[in-house]
């Protein structure tokens, strides 16, 4: 029988603290044939559960590029993500995926690329970043935008250091107002403002961007007033979801089932959507 | 034309012979004073006494909770095993036409894309024994929603009533024929001669236009139409309406047990809990009573005639039954017709 419930199993290889209550986890199948075959593209999700105590859903942090394991960055909020918290180095928890569309990086050869994402909606946005810094080559400019609420909540920041030293890499780090500490070198305020004053050029670019769906809708605004056509906007929306694959009824924004024809829209694809997510 | 003759008295002789063979016999039985399906062991416990069981028989298909996985974790290390399913033969007796037309649905969502087996298993083995409507009350709508006490959709055998209490049986699928000869020995070749007993049919609902409710749908402004919190303020999210109908597909999937071993179920939720979409930052897409009411609603008229080609509602009528508030489903048709 075909079980579409059954997950993976994973091991626990590295966890890495990234804020206050976000870790991730470097994941390695424990059946070594799916290390090899496993593919994903950057975009996909993934339910991720700690035995006992149920499933949840984060995207796929790692990029495609990089084979092998898979990481995935979580925020601590609930039953699930608290006992998956609470897990070691060695320890075991359920893979179920790779789910949904993707980003369509292929066609954007060429392109400059433009990152915009807010707090913990840098995760799936990092699994791009790498997978277009790992193909460099194919693309021109590259911005990174990311704000969190304070300086502690960003996610990656030794990465983001690593990808504003890389040279050709530019990196625009904020927090919101009072979120900054006394020697934060960053700017101050809120992901779409900062991404205005910033103004990367829309000239053959494409954006990404993800956060808080508040914060989604107001960097469409801005990146529309740079002059970024809505078709080359992406976004990623990840509403609940406990199947991942169209039959749990409770990811739909509207009649669009987030899992399936999602996560990744353009914000045409958004404008088109009921005002429901 | 009939194919063969069900004498009332011989309905114990069918039973043993589906029990004999190995299969489940499901037919409404009185509960706490009211009809439910329920599996049953012999004639005396059917009621003929219903106009719809309280519960859908997709408690049988689709049940309230069931295991898809165990879990272990021990010196050895974590295992998960798949629950193998091996469904029991299944009769439904005594289904209802708008209930049996509800099969399609629930299956166009549990096959669309991938295949839920947990679903398809059971009603590859189940069959749909439907007895045609001969009492209603004002609940029903099946006629408005295009269906009609004898619609075949979804069964595998009709019975229609007649008049002295016996029922004419007619084969509608290759499964009812197989059931039919199956069983020979409880039906007859020919009836009394009696006539047919005339069947209830509800009134159409004047005023809903089923493609008028879509259209509206359809067009987006809809959506922030102050109508939807004005007709649906008393709804008090019981989710009621959701366990009862047919088409309600909606649900959990959680593990019970230690953190040694237990087990990964499927439960029935519903789109009327204000926890159903709340995401993990406190952001809720769907804050508000009115904006799950309108997701059900939507998902009855929009969602499953749309993207799963099926029909979201058959007319059954439970939801107003069972509704605490008498929140009724077709004064919503009606205002959503305009």
């Amino acid at each position: 029988m075909n079980n579409l419930y059954l997950p993976h199993l994973a091991t626990i290889e590295d966890i890495y603290e990234e804020a206050p209550d976000v870790r991730s986890f470097r994941l390695v199948f424990k059946d070594e044939r799916l290390r090899d075959t496993f593919d994903f593209k950057a975009g996909q999700f993934a339910l991720y559960s700690a035995f006992g105590l149920g499933e949840s859903t984060f995207c796929i942090a790692s990029p495609p590029t990089r084979k092998g394991y898979v990481q995935c960055t979580f925020r601590r909020t609930g039953r699930v993500t608290g006992g998956l918290a609470e897990m070691s180095i060695g320890d075991v928890i359920g893979f179920r995926g790779p789910y949904g569309n993707h980003f369509p990086v292929d066609d954007w050869k060429g392109r400059n690329m433009v990152f915009i994402a807010g707090g913990i909606g840098l995760p799936p946005v990092r699994s791009l970043i790498w997978n277009v810094l790992d193909r460099r080559e194919d693309f021109g400019n590259i911005t990174i935008v990311y704000g969190a609420r304070t300086a502690a909540d960003l996610v990656y920041k030794n990465e983001l250091k690593h990808w504003a030293g890389m040279g050709d890499v530019r990196v625009v780090e904020t927090v919101d107002p009072g979120g900054e500490t006394p020697d934060w070198k960053g700017k101050i305020g809120f992901v779409p403002t900062v991404l205005e004053e910033a103004a990367p050029s829309s000239k053959d670019a494409v954006a990404v961007t993800c956060g808080p769906p508040i914060m989604i809708k107001f960097v469409i605004n801005a990146l529309g007033k740079l002059g970024f056509a809505d078709g080359s906007i992406y976004t990623t929306l990840e509403n609940r979801m406990k199947c991942g694959i169209g039959k749990c009824g409770r990811c739909n924004v509207g009649d669009i089932y987030i899992c399936k024809e999602g996560p990744v829209y353009t914000a045409a694809e958004v404008k088109r959507m009921y005002n429901d997510f | 034309m009939a194919d063969k003759f069900l004498k009332r008295e011989n309905l114990g002789r069918l039973i043993d012979s589906v029990r004999n063979g190995g299969a489940r016999f499901v037919a409404p039985a009185i509960d706490a004073r009211q009809a439910v399906y329920r599996a049953i062991s012999g004639a005396d416990e059917v009621t003929w006494d219903y106009i719809l069981p309280r519960n859908s028989f997709k408690d049988y298909l689709f049940p309230q909770t069931e295991v898809v996985a165990e879990y272990s974790i021990g010196e050895g290390g974590v295992e998960i095993r798949g629950r193998e399913l091996s469904p029991k033969d299944t009769v439904v007796f005594g289904s209802r036409p708008c209930e049996a037309a509800s099969l399609a649905s629930l299956r166009s969502v549990f096959t669309w894309d991938s295949v839920d087996e947990f679903y398809t298993a059971r009603e590859d083995k189940t069959t749909v024994v439907t007895v045609a409507c001969t009492n209603g009350d004002e609940a029903c709508f099946c006629t408005t929603v295009g269906l009609s006490p004898e619609s075949v959709a979804g069964s595998d055998v009709m019975l229609r009533e007649t008049a002295d209490g016996d029922f004419s049986v007619t084969a509608i699928t290759g499964r009812g024929r197989g059931f039919l000869s199956a069983h020979s020995a409880a039906f007859e070749d020919s009836g009394s001669g009696s006539a047919q007993k005339p069947l209830f049919v509800p009134e159409k609902i004047e005023g809903v236009d089923i493609s008028r409710i879509k259209e509206r749908l359809a067009r987006k402004e809809h959506y922030d139409d102050p109508v939807w919190a004005g007709l649906t303020r008393k709804c008090i999210g019981c989710g009621a309406c959701t366990f009862v109908c047919p088409t309600c597909h909606c649900f959990d999937i959680i593990d019970e047990g230690t953190a040694f071993e237990g087990e990964r179920r499927k439960n029935w939720d519903a789109c009327q809990f204000d926890s159903f979409t709340l995401h993990a930052s406190g952001h809720n897409p769907r804050d508000a009573q009115f904006k799950r009411w309108r997701n059900r609603f939507m998902c009855k008229f929009n969602f499953y005639p749309n993207k799963f080609n099926s029909r979201g509602c058959v007319g059954c009528g439970r939801c107003i039954r069972v509704c605490p508030v008498r929140l009724d489903i077709t004064e919503v048709m009606e205002e959503m017709s305009r």
